[in-house]
């Protein structure tokens, strides 16, 4: 180790010096910003990501209209089920917003014309207020009245789990989506949906 | 005569090129140096100056996972949560990119010091990021995300698979989160973890396992119904087992107290004989060549019983084991650097005569500095204990330096069932705790929802 660095000329020394911050000056400059579609598949750290987020919410509804609840509680109530998006708790190891996949969830939900939905208790809280100010300061025409919400049939209430095997640069993440409809008058579990998404990721051990 | 005056030119070029780059270089105060007013304030209990100074040493170098440590932690001390977390988030990122080793940042270490490495902290310090981010979540109110910190010190710990690396109080602290949590299960698995970290690397801190983490074990795997087990352990303890309903109907108040300040690593130069050279060779590592003083727990007086806090974490003993640990590949490192820059020294005078090689000698001694580097906001431990309350309303007396007068009063009212986390930390027996009296404690109902209240 030492005989080969003793072979290296102090000029060749002096010039790696002058390279290296000539580098540390250079590495600094310019941000590029690339646009690309939301669609787009964007796997950078291997961490859970939008990708993710739609697939599931898109599969996952998929699979809760294709299932009997939705026209057995047609046929029983002549209309179509109320529901309202509960907790999806984040039991993974990433800290996970859940408020992006819960709307991915509503949208897909309202969109496909089969349920109504009602709005979550933080949105309440503040509608009920509006409507409070309205009871006050709107023409009496306009006025929303108070006391005329739905009440929703189910709620839709689930966990987002991991298991991560790792070994040195190595890691297999293993996600587990669970969803469960609950009738909200008897307790009862009209429907339980599963995804699992499984990546491996490999990390470099050299850098420049 | 035109030869010579070449030559002077050359070294006067040479000469304004060392110049120059000794200004990229920002002086060559070691990091114990430029860090000295930060830790002076904080020691003194002047967290809100510590903070500026941490804030400035940020806008110097915004990805430096050092700076962003030292930020997070002074952000705690101002109970600014979020911002804590901000600044060990972004810690945690870099570590993560800089997982991979940098062919040229090691070149660089050769060429000039060790700080051209770009600095990942520690093994210990990397698992205590996420301790302190779980403690901030419990603040804000985020009882999942602060479990998502525990999970990931977990993986962060099996990537590593090193018994020697692991940290048992993060396994500790863990298990109680996770108790508070409702999950029994994985409470138990961590206390058993933590068991075997305490044992597994009482070389690097001194400690045995604690008591009341003993009971821990003990209570949670009767709980479990694990009999087979919980024999073993009992044995092994040598201590009955403790009533898993005491927790259930009781309150519960968990009270984690870090104190003092982590060691600075300091420079250290010598001088030693190059067999390559037949010259002596200056070389500069790092070292703590200072002992730290001993803290004695603290007393906690709650109504008219007494109580000692157990240490948790020697946190000044993981910093010293870890240094060590490294310290020949640092002094083989400085070795070669000494004679590589000798080497050059040399050269210089051959060809440019002794104004070069002066210039270059001045900025080869100037550039060789040790990496003293470290988090050095960190305490310089972690004591925790827990106590079963009646419900009700509670006086917490608190005195970290027994010897002193130094003490806190703090109130707290507690519900059936509910857990109230005090967490404290004192910089020094001079210094006030970062709360005033009476305020700063967590009060959560166990199987949420968690409820805080100051």
């Amino acid at each position: 180790m030492l005989s080969f660095l003793t072979t290296l000329k102090w000029t060749r020394i002096l010039s790696l010096v002058t390279l290296s911050s000539a580098l540390v000056l250079t590495t600094a400059c310019g941000t590029k910003v690339t646009r690309v579609d939301s669609d787009t598949v964007t796997d950078l750290s291997g961490n859970w990501n939008d990708t993710d987020s739609q697939l599931v919410s898109r599969e996952m509804i998929d699979d809760v209209l294709s299932r009997p609840w939705v026209s057995q509680f047609k046929r029983s109530h002549n209309r179509a089920p109320t529901v309202i998006v509960g907790e999806v708790r984040n039991l993974s190891h990433e800290h996970i917003n859940t408020r992006t996949f819960i709307s991915d969830l509503e949208r897909e939900l309202i969109n496909s014309g089969e349920i109504e939905f009602v709005a979550s208790a933080t949105e309440r809280g503040a509608l009920r207020e509006e409507r409070k100010d309205q009871d006050l300061n709107a023409r009496e025409s306009t006025r929303s009245a108070m006391g005329n919400e739905i009440g929703a049939d189910f709620m839709l209430q689930g966990s987002i789990n991991t298991i991560v095997d790792v070994l040195k640069d190595e890691q297999a993440r293993f996600y587990q989506i669970d969803l469960t409809l609950i009738d909200m008058e008897s307790n009862r579990k009209v429907w339980i949906g599963q995804k699992k998404i499984k990546k491996t990721i490999e990390k470099g051990s050299w850098r420049l | 005569m035109a030869d010579s005056m070449s030559l002077n030119l050359l070294s006067r070029i040479l000469l304004l090129q060392l110049v120059l780059f000794s200004l990229l270089l920002q002086g060559c105060a070691t990091m114990a140096q430029k860090t000295a007013n930060m830790r002076n304030q904080l020691a003194s209990g002047n967290y809100q100056s510590a903070l500026a100074d941490a804030k400035q040493a940020l806008q110097n170098n915004p990805d430096g996972v050092m700076e962003n440590m030292n930020l997070g932690l002074l952000y705690r001390l101002s109970q600014n949560y979020e911002a804590s977390n901000q600044a060990l988030e972004k810690a945690k990122q870099v570590i993560e990119k800089l997982y991979a080793t940098s062919v040229s940042e090691q070149t660089g270490a050769l060429l000039l010091n060790d700080e051209l490495i770009s600095y990942q902290g520690d093994r210990y310090e990397q698992v205590l990021i996420h301790f302190y981010m779980a403690l901030n979540y419990l603040e804000l109110n985020q009882l999942d995300a602060a479990r998502v910190e525990l999970l990931q010190s977990q993986v962060k710990l099996n990537e590593w698979s090193e018994p020697k690396d692991d940290v048992p109080v993060m396994r500790y602290f863990s298990g109680i989160l996770f108790e508070i949590l409702g999950e029994p299960d994985a409470a138990t698995v961590s206390y058993r973890k933590a068991v075997d970290a305490y044992k597994n690397t009482q070389y690097r801190h001194g400690l045995s396992v604690p008591l009341q983490l003993k009971k821990d074990l003990l209570r949670s795997l009767s709980a479990m119904g694990m009999t087979d087990e919980l024999a073993i352990y009992k044995k092994q303890f040598n201590l009955p087992v403790p009533s898993a309903s005491l927790f259930k109907t009781n309150a519960e108040l968990i009270l984690i107290i870090e104190k003092g300040l982590t060691p600075q690593r300091e420079q250290i130069v010598f001088q030693t004989w190059s067999n390559e050279l037949s010259s002596v060779i200056r070389v500069a590592v790092p070292g703590y060549p200072h002992p730290s003083p001993v803290l004695r727990p603290s007393r906690v007086q709650l109504a008219d019983n007494v109580y000692t806090t157990e240490m948790a974490s020697n946190i000044d003993g993981m910093a010293r084991s870890s240094l060590n640990e490294n310290i020949s590949a640092i002094t083989a490192r400085a070795i070669a650097r000494a004679v590589v820059k000798k080497q050059s020294e040399r050269a210089m005078a051959e060809k440019s005569g002794s104004l070069g090689q002066i210039a270059l000698m001045a900025f080869n001694m100037g550039s060789e500095i040790a990496d003293t580097r470290c988090w050095n906001t960190l305490p310089q431990q972690i004591e925790i204990m827990r106590v079963p309350l009646e419900p009700g309303k509670h006086m917490l007396k608190l005195q970290p330096y027994p010897s002193t007068g130094l003490a806190a009063s703090i109130e707290i009212d507690v519900k059936p069932g509910e857990r109230v986390i005090v967490n404290r930390r004192w910089t020094s027996s001079a210094g006030a705790s970062q709360y005033e009296n009476g305020r700063g404690h967590i009060n959560i109902i166990p199987l949420f929802p968690l409820r805080i209240y100051r």
